[in-house]
């Protein structure tokens, strides 16, 4: 057994592993830090900035998913500060994208509208970008809408790291940056796609989903993913 | 090789300089930024096709979806042939305030290019006959010169339209000659 570290979150001392990341002891034990981008079982890249934390002696905020715990570590995981960042980054998420719930098949068991809801977002403060975006239709079960889509990239990592057949990166940079599956190929005629679906339960708003639902009907399992991560380790 | 993947192959030359190139460069980590690289520097029209890109994610193993956001992510690369001579104007700020706007409307008038309508950033127009592309930059880093526009790999600094126009105007003429 490794030697533990003591870090404080939110005042209370618990025991870590060292190489643990602040998100990853702050859910082991029962506190929680909203995040977007994380999955547990996929690698954590740090791009929601939902998961930004107070570390006491930083000056800025941190990413919980992609900070690892040291000894003595002082967190705080909620205060009106990070209540108003993290409200908005959600904002701009709205405002970037086209989102809209009332015809959404995930409404209602969206991550995204679910934080919202949680953080209060009645409105946006930002203009919309309204951006004109496409819908991939082209693969026999699974429809690609990037008006709904984050670039969470948890679809990426889920098919590269879980599935292993790579399919999805984003491609362009900033405000341009898309989803793309292979050489900008339909997803219909990509050539490694498999058709498993991770990439679906994975995906965190209905920019991913099975074809025939309607409105609300779209249910994912993420956490059937994260159970498949840590069955592989445990072999 | 994972070969059988590919649908459409470079020319079987092109496919000896992919090899040879790839070659020099295998196993090192963040090869594929010096292999897309060196593979435009090849080619004439300075930019990377399809077919290209996919022969170097079925050579190197990296999935085509990582090579392509590589290849979009740097504004580096082309995926488009590029003209004979590039004109690349500076759409800065300090250059912006010093006219540049005008200098580009005036530069996509006289060579008769429309801006696509994509919305994107980089802006990257090439005449039909592949004689010029002209582009736009964030900033050359020589404000003190605004309006700067690169012609050819030459900057100029303090840029008016007529001398734009003039410079446009000889290296149209050097092609007709």
């Amino acid at each position: 057994m490794t030697e533990k570290v003591k870090v404080r979150i939110d005042g209370e001392v618990i025991a870590a592993t060292p190489g643990q990341t602040i998100l990853e002891v702050a859910r082991a034990n029962n506190k929680y830090i909203p995040a977007l981008c994380y999955m547990e079982g996929l690698s954590a890249v740090g791009a929601c900035r939902l998961c930004m934390v107070e570390v006491s002696g930083v000056a800025r905020l941190l990413p919980a998913c992609t900070t690892p715990v040291q000894e003595g570590l002082a967190v705080v995981t909620s205060s009106p500060q990070l209540q108003s960042h993290r409200k908005i980054a959600l904002e701009l998420l709205f405002a970037e994208r086209n989102h809209v719930c009332a015809v959404c098949v995930s409404s209602g068991h969206c991550e995204l509208q679910a934080l919202a809801q949680d953080h209060g977002v009645t409105h946006v403060r930002y203009p919309y970008n309204y951006p004109r975006l496409t819908v991939d239709t082209t693969h026999p079960r699974y429809v690609l809408d990037h008006n709904r889509c984050v670039l969470c990239s948890r679809c990426v990592r889920t098919c590269a790291e879980i599935e292993g057949a790579h399919v999805w990166d984003i491609a362009g940079r900033g405000i341009h940056s898309r989803l793309v599956s292979e050489l900008q190929r339909p997803w219909g005629e990509a050539t490694t796609c498999t058709s498993c679906g991770k990439c679906v339960q994975a995906c965190p708003t209905g920019a991913m989903a099975e074809k025939g639902w309607g409105v609300e009907e779209m249910t994912k399992q993420p956490a059937v993913l994260s159970r498949l991560t840590s069955m592989r380790e445990g072999q | 090789m994972a070969n059988s993947l590919v649908t459409a192959l470079p020319h079987p030359e092109d496919q000896d300089l992919i090899d040879r190139i790839i070659g020099d460069q295998a196993g090192r980590p963040g090869a594929l930024l010096g292999i897309l690289e060196k593979l435009q520097d090849h080619n004439p029209h300075k930019y990377l096709p399809m077919e290209t890109l996919e022969y170097v994610a079925a050579r190197t193993g990296v999935p085509q979806s990582q090579v392509y956001g590589v290849a979009t992510f740097y504004a580096l690369f082309n995926l488009e042939p590029q003209g004979t001579h590039t004109v690349a104007i500076c759409r800065g700020t300090a250059c912006h305030t010093r006219g540049s706007r005008a200098l580009l409307e005036r530069v996509k008038l006289q060579l008769g290019l429309q801006e696509a309508s994509d919305g994107a950033d980089k802006l990257t127009l090439t005449t039909p006959d592949r004689h010029f592309t002209i582009r736009t930059v964030a900033c050359f880093g020589q404000c003190a010169l605004a309006p700067v526009v690169e012609v050819d790999h030459a900057i100029r600094g303090h840029v008016k339209e007529q001398a734009l126009m003039r410079e446009v105007d000889a290296l149209r003429k050097e092609r007709a000659r």
